[in-house]
């Protein structure tokens, strides 16, 4: 059922004008089109990727006026006209995005409405493109000999492009570059500890949909005949984020559906507000703010997710069986000096959090790092995979210098970690959030992912992930989402996401935490099995049970000081130690 | 899902429709927006329009598009596909005339813009315009300015189509004329400043300044030239020519001058003036609707779209039945075939040459008395 | 550009800064309590400014209405929940009545006082009381029940509010401009320049709300109660601070703030039911400056950004807002930088 849905929808709108219907529903459905290529462009910015945009109104205003400008001043046909507006569209995109994509939180959406303006401002006062009137007489379009006009025959083109890209959407969001899309909402400690850039993608995503806008302006220009700075202007960059809010953010089809609704109950309100409240004017504004408003109390899935729920769910498929495993990197020599630790200090402010601390870790070891609370066990974890920066000191790997080096430089070096506060994708399955894991290990671009031409890779990436978490005894979860587990699975997904880098050095923070009695042992047993396997680990933990079964060596700090160091036997029995956990004088 | 809604519409849209022998007229105004200044007296005007012209029922369809042409093409659309309108009357500005005039081509509709409007050869067939053309406008200016010695003018102007035409015009006259040009200052609609843009205009010093703007707009760039000190003759155009100008411009726009149709002076004409008694007629009509003092330049376009339906309609129901291609070609070839035609802005002359109409005597000097828009002797 | 007109640009240029700060100051203020980004605060001064020029014409102003079908809605969502809840009818008739009180008072004063012709002042304390409870009966329609929500939602909301306030304003207040007197018509000579007497007003205004909301916020108990609520409403609220009261108090300050500036800024400008929109956006660059938390840093930076604008459109007039707002681009970079949130979890 739902592998005819597409198809049929798709049927549906491409062959419209063959019907008939009168003129007018043609000349909304293409509007629809139109925004629905705009909106589509939101769902993956501000849907999936959590940068919310009031500006791509001024995205779509770049390809539109290249369209218009090319179109009258010179002989360019229209398919150079688009490769100039879309150029302009990511040029801009790029330099907007450099500047806007490393701000965080609310600034970002703030620039997105400056910059809305002063695009809009500019276009609107520049000799050239008319100023506050535009351009007007743009020919229709006229491909390949054939006149399309600006009706029946220009629907199917526009729904053509639409579905082309709604589908190439999908496509990215299955794939390599489309996990770490999504994972750009969970925050980019976590994501760049995988080895992702979350700049690159934030950027990646930015100008996705500043083309996928600059393609409906191009098609806007041709369509309407004329430009003027009016519909590029901050109310229509808001109303495009209604539509997608309205329809679902988080859904590709969300945007037609709130392209749909909004087109149609605009057009509707047009005429039967005026006639309501006895004046004439536009009054769509009012209902559009209402509904927003409501649909963010009441329903901030959007209306996608009223008709998300009717469809069947397909069916989990298992096709990656006889895959070729993904390249392992050789793994280091047991007993060499793999992460050195060496006199690290972290200062905020007055607090020195972490003070001179030393220690090391050597291949096929498993070493603790205990202390009471407070003590600065996850800062120094994060000074040493390049979370935090270092106030003084040095951190070695295998003999280089990695202090300084970005979260993701580390982690392709074959240094992974998990998180104190589980960091994964909700929406998910578990074998997609062990995949993202797998990034580093395979090559997959988006135009690969957007033309399904990554098949094979995806299938060897599953297999992998598969393996990882058969490793951890959750192979039968994989495809549950994530968000579902309770917080023990989740821990051992995140180990299992940690394993499929294929690192040479794990770091767990607290994986202990909040499990209960059998779930430790179960960890406990999987950790000395990694051992066995060569690998080797890095602990941060508070269960001494726990530990003391499972470390070779223990590094005790307290106050951010290094305490003592030893076997487990040595540090259960040293005073100082007694002394930090139950705070004796000494 | 999405067929449904679809099919709720299209019942919708059945059961909205008119009766087929009625006779439809699409209007587009600006009735919100920078240009709602324009809009409005028009749309106040239409709630006048008679309900019958010559036995038939009017139907007159009134759309607000913001003053965005965009909207306007959007309104347009609908008329000509939708409601299958006889005739488009509209825009009220400039640019949303500009931007339906295709539409009226391609569906061979008549438009009557209300707003001056330049088109390219092709679409000029079915676009008449009501209101007089720029050049018409700047004539009285540029001649008084002749007559008072002036010899140099700075322009203070709005970003637009009204303000580009403008420029374009006045440096075509006043160039003629020897007037030269020294300073041209540009502010957008939504400016709530002109100051650094007088500031400017004031050091320039011309004898003259020539302020393009609209209804209430055109109070505060004028303001702002007084407070700067500027001691020179202001000019406005004749969108000013409305009491909004006065109301907010307060003491300072007493003296200027201010180029109008015949329209807003009705009392004042001279008893000879052909428009006088269509003009006197206008007035009292819209002032015992709005109230005393109300009267101004759109409205009287508005009024004159009424004259030319109530003078065409009746020759073109004699050749083809309303809702049909050929009432539409009957209504335009009508409108063409018109003659002189006494309207309250002047007397307007449309031929198959020039769309435009009306003489370059028609634009009549005002200034400001006592709060009061007085003739120029 | 010579001294002289560099002076008058100057002086310009801060005047429009002062009444961006007055809003500058209240979106601060409004950040500071609810984490709420106030986007329509530019409404508040529209409505402020257009209250007046209607009771100048002696007419009773939409205001009123506006008013009363806010109110209405209020007192309809919270009898809802009320009922929803099976709480006693007599309390929820006390809280409607609670709600309706104040609205509907000052509305039956304003049709009777209306056509009359009040003096100025009078007219203008009618103004601010008609517009001030805009503040609390939008935020208990609009952002108590979503308190919670992450700031991007309410910035979300805060757009969808704008968008409903500006249609409003339309069909309340009609499409024409208005433009107001002056509270003080007289004029300074200070060397060659002129200052007017409602811009000494404009500065004494700003300079007086802004030591009084420092002062408020940082050296009263009640003015921390209200910080506390937005840095972790349910530790506050455990100290039995009410955030509800927090979100309603700041917000009805904002609006006092807004209608305060709309009758500041009505000689100077036409106002029309959209203006606010442009005015109350500049005032939020400033605040954005002030990294949305300092009061003395929105001050300048509303200053900086009127000196902008008045440089900026004598230099080339049409690009303007393109100087201003393209300005702020950097400004919000290094505010960022500055201020790393931290992650959503």
């Amino acid at each position: 059922m739902k592998r005819f849905a597409f198809p049929a929808f798709a049927a549906a709108m491409l062959l419209l004008p063959l019907l008939p219907v009168p003129d007018f529903w043609i000349t909304q459905s293409i509007y629809i089109g139109l925004y629905a290529l705009v909106a589509l462009g939101l769902v993956l910015l501000t849907g999936v990727a959590g940068l919310t945009s009031f500006g791509q109104a001024a995205f779509v205003g770049v390809g539109a006026y290249a369209a218009a400008y090319l179109a009258t001043q010179s002989g360019l046909p229209p398919l150079a006209t688009l490769a100039v507006g879309v150029a302009l569209a990511v040029l801009a995109a790029l330099v907007l995005g450099a500047l806007t994509l490393r701000m965080s939180g609310h600034y970002l959406p703030l620039a997105t409405i400056c910059w809305g303006l002063a695009l809009n401002y500019t276009m609107a006062n520049m000799e050239g493109l008319g100023k506050y009137d535009g351009i007007l007489g743009i020919p229709a379009l006229s491909l390949f000999g054939v006149d399309l006009g600006t009706g029946r025959a220009l629907h199917p083109l526009v729904w053509a492009i639409a579905l082309v890209a709604a589908l190439a959407v999908v496509h990215l969001l299955d794939s390599r570059p489309g996990r770490a899309i999504r994972a750009l909402k969970s925050g980019a400690t976590m994501v760049e500890a995988m080895g992702i850039s979350t700049f690159r993608y934030k950027l990646t995503a930015f100008v996705i949909a500043a083309v996928l806008a600059a393609v409906s302006g191009w098609l806007f220009a041709h369509f309407q005949r004329s430009v003027s700075p009016s519909p590029f202007g901050i109310n229509k960059g808001i109303e495009y984020l209604f539509m997608a809010v309205l329809g679902g953010v988080g859904h590709v089809w969300g945007a037609f559906l709130g392209s749909a609704v909004v087109r149609l109950t605009e057009d509707q309100l047009q005429v039967l507000l005026p006639k309501l409240l006895g004046t004439s004017g536009n009054f769509e504004t009012i209902v559009f703010g209402v509904v927003l408003v409501v649909v963010l109390k009441y329903a901030p899935d959007g209306l996608w997710s009223f008709v998300g729920r009717w469809r069947p769910a397909g069916a989990a498929l298992r096709d990656w069986a006889g895959a070729e495993a993904l390249p392992k990197r050789a793994k280091p020599a047991a007993g060499e000096r793999l992460l050195d630790v060496d006199k690290v200090r972290k200062q905020f402010g007055g607090l020195v959090a972490v003070n001179d601390v030393s220690f090391h870790v050597d291949a096929g070891e498993i070493v603790a790092l205990i202390g009471p609370n407070g003590a600065g066990k996850s800062t120094t974890f994060n000074l040493a995979t390049g979370v935090l920066p270092l106030s003084g000191g040095a951190v070695r790997w295998r003999g280089q210098e990695i202090a300084g080096r970005p979260s993701r430089a580390i982690a392709r070096l074959g240094v992974s970690r998990t998180f104190q506060h589980v960091k994964m994708i909700p929406e998910m399955t578990v074998l997609e959030n062990v995949a993202l894991g797998g990034y580093g290990r395979t090559r997959s671009g988006v135009l690969r992912a957007m033309l399904r031409l990554d098949r094979a890779e995806e299938k060897r990436v599953f297999a992998e992930g598969e393996e990882q978490l058969a490793r951890i005894g959750m192979a039968e979860r994989m495809h549950e989402l994530a968000g579902n587990l309770p917080l023990g699975p989740q821990r051992l997904m995140e180990i299992a996401r940690a394993l499929a880098t294929d690192p040479a050095l794990l770091l767990l923070d607290e994986p202990a935490a909040g499990l209960r009695h059998h779930e430790k042992q179960a960890l406990a047993g999987v950790l000395c099995q990694l051992k066995a396997e060569g690998m080797s680990l890095l602990l941060v933990e508070h269960d001494m049970d726990f530990v003391m079964g499972l470390a070779d060596r223990v590094v005790v700090m307290e106050f951010g000081n290094k305490l003592m160091e030893g076997t487990p036997a040595e540090v259960q029995a040293s005073p100082e130690v007694r002394a930090a956990y139950l705070g004796t004088e000494h | 899902m999405k067929l449904l809604r679809k099919t709720i519409a299209a019942a919708a849209a059945v059961a909205a429709t008119t009766a087929f022998a009625d006779v439809n007229i699409g209007v587009t105004l600006s009735l919100t927006g920078p240009a709602s200044g324009l809009g409005i007296p028009v749309g106040n005007q239409f709630k006048l329009f008679p309900k019958e012209i010559a036995g038939e029922k009017i139907n007159l369809i009134v759309l607000d598009d913001a003053s965005d042409p965009g909207k306007g093409v959007n309104n347009a659309r609908r008329f000509v596909t939708e409601d299958k309108v006889d005739i488009l009357f509209g825009g009220s500005i400039t640019v949303v005339s500009a931007a339906i005039a295709p539409i009226a081509l391609e569906s061979k509709t008549p438009q009557l813009s209300i707003a001056p409007v330049g088109v390219p050869p092709e679409q000029e067939r079915w676009v008449f315009r009501l209101p007089q053309g720029f050049t018409v406008m700047a004539h009285p200016i540029v001649e008084h300015m002749k007559k008072t010695g002036v010899k140099t003018i700075g322009f203070l102007g709005y970003t637009d189509a009204y303000g580009e035409s403008w420029l374009k015009e006045i440096e075509k006259q006043a160039g003629a004329a020897g007037i030269k040009v020294v300073a041209v200052e540009r502010f957008a609609r939504t400016d709530t400043s002109a100051t650094p843009q007088a500031l400017k205009l004031t050091s320039a010093n011309p004898d003259a300044v020539l302020v393009v703007a609209s209804g209430s707009g055109a109070a505060m760039p004028h303001k702002a030239l007084i407070e700067r000190g500027y001691k020179g003759k202001i000019y406005q155009t004749h969108a000013a020519a409305t009491p909004d100008l006065v109301r907010i411009g307060g003491k300072d726009v007493e003296g200027s001058f201010v180029v109008s149709g015949p329209a807003v002076i009705a009392e004042q004409l001279p008893a000879n003036h052909p428009s006088k008694a269509v003009a006197v007629d206008f007035v009292t009509k819209y002032e015992a609707a709005y109230g005393k003092g109300s009267r101004n330049q759109f409205a009287g376009h508005a009024y004159d779209a009424q004259i030319v339906m109530q003078k065409v309609l009746p020759e073109a129901l004699k050749k083809a039945k309303p809702g049909t291609p050929e009432f539409r070609a009957a209504l335009r070839d009508g409108i063409e075939a018109m003659g002189r035609t006494i309207l309250s802005h002047g007397v307007m002359l449309w031929t198959p040459a020039d769309h435009w109409g009306y003489t370059n005597e028609t634009g009549v000097l005002l200034t400001v008395v006592n709060g009061q828009f007085v003739v120029v002797p | 550009m010579d001294a002289t007109i560099a002076s008058i640009l100057a002086l310009d240029g801060l005047s429009n800064g002062a009444v961006y700060a007055l809003l500058a100051l209240a979106t601060v203020l409004v950040f500071a309590v609810t984490r709420v980004i106030f986007i329509p605060q530019g409404e508040f001064v529209a409505f402020g400014a257009l209250t007046l020029a209607l009771l100048q014409a002696r007419q009773v102003p939409g205001t009123v209405w506006f008013l009363l079908v806010l109110a209405a809605a209020v007192a309809v969502q919270d009898l809802a929940a009320g009922l929803r809840h099976g709480q006693p009818a007599g309390r929820l008739a006390m809280q409607a009545l609670r709600t309706l009180a104040w609205p509907v008072a000052v509305s039956l004063l304003a049709i009777w006082v209306a056509p009359k012709g009040l003096p100025l002042l009078a007219q203008a304390a009618l103004t601010v009381a008609l517009v001030t409870p805009f503040g609390a009966l939008l935020y208990r329609l609009a952002y108590e029940s979503l308190a919670d929500a992450s700031v991007l939602v309410l910035l979300i909301v805060s757009v969808g509010v704008h968008f409903a306030l500006v249609g409003l304003g339309l069909f309340f207040f009609g499409a024409e401009g208005f433009r107001n007197p002056s509270f003080w018509d007289v004029r300074f000579s200070v060397g060659a320049l002129t200052l007017s007497g409602q811009t000494v007003i404009i500065f004494a205004a700003s300079l007086a709300l802004i030591v009084g909301l420092w002062l408020f916020f940082e050296r009263s108990l009640a003015g921390k109660a209200l910080r506390a609520t937005a840095v972790n409403r349910l530790g506050a609220r455990l100290m039995g601070i009410s955030s509800s009261s927090a979100g309603r108090l700041s917000f009805t300050m904002a609006a006092f703030i807004g209608a305060l500036s709309g009758l500041l800024i009505g000689p100077t400008t036409t106002v029309f039911y959209d203006s606010g929109f442009l005015i109350g956006l500049k005032g939020f660059v400033a605040a954005v400056f002030a990294g949305l938390a300092s009061y003395p840093l929105a001050l300048v930076g509303a200053l900086g950004v009127g000196l902008l604008e008045s440089f900026g459109s004598f230099w080339s007039s049409p690009y303007k807002e393109v100087i201003v707002f393209s300005a702020i681009l950097p400004v919000l970079l290094w505010r960022s930088l500055r201020d790393p949130h931290g992650e959503d979890h």
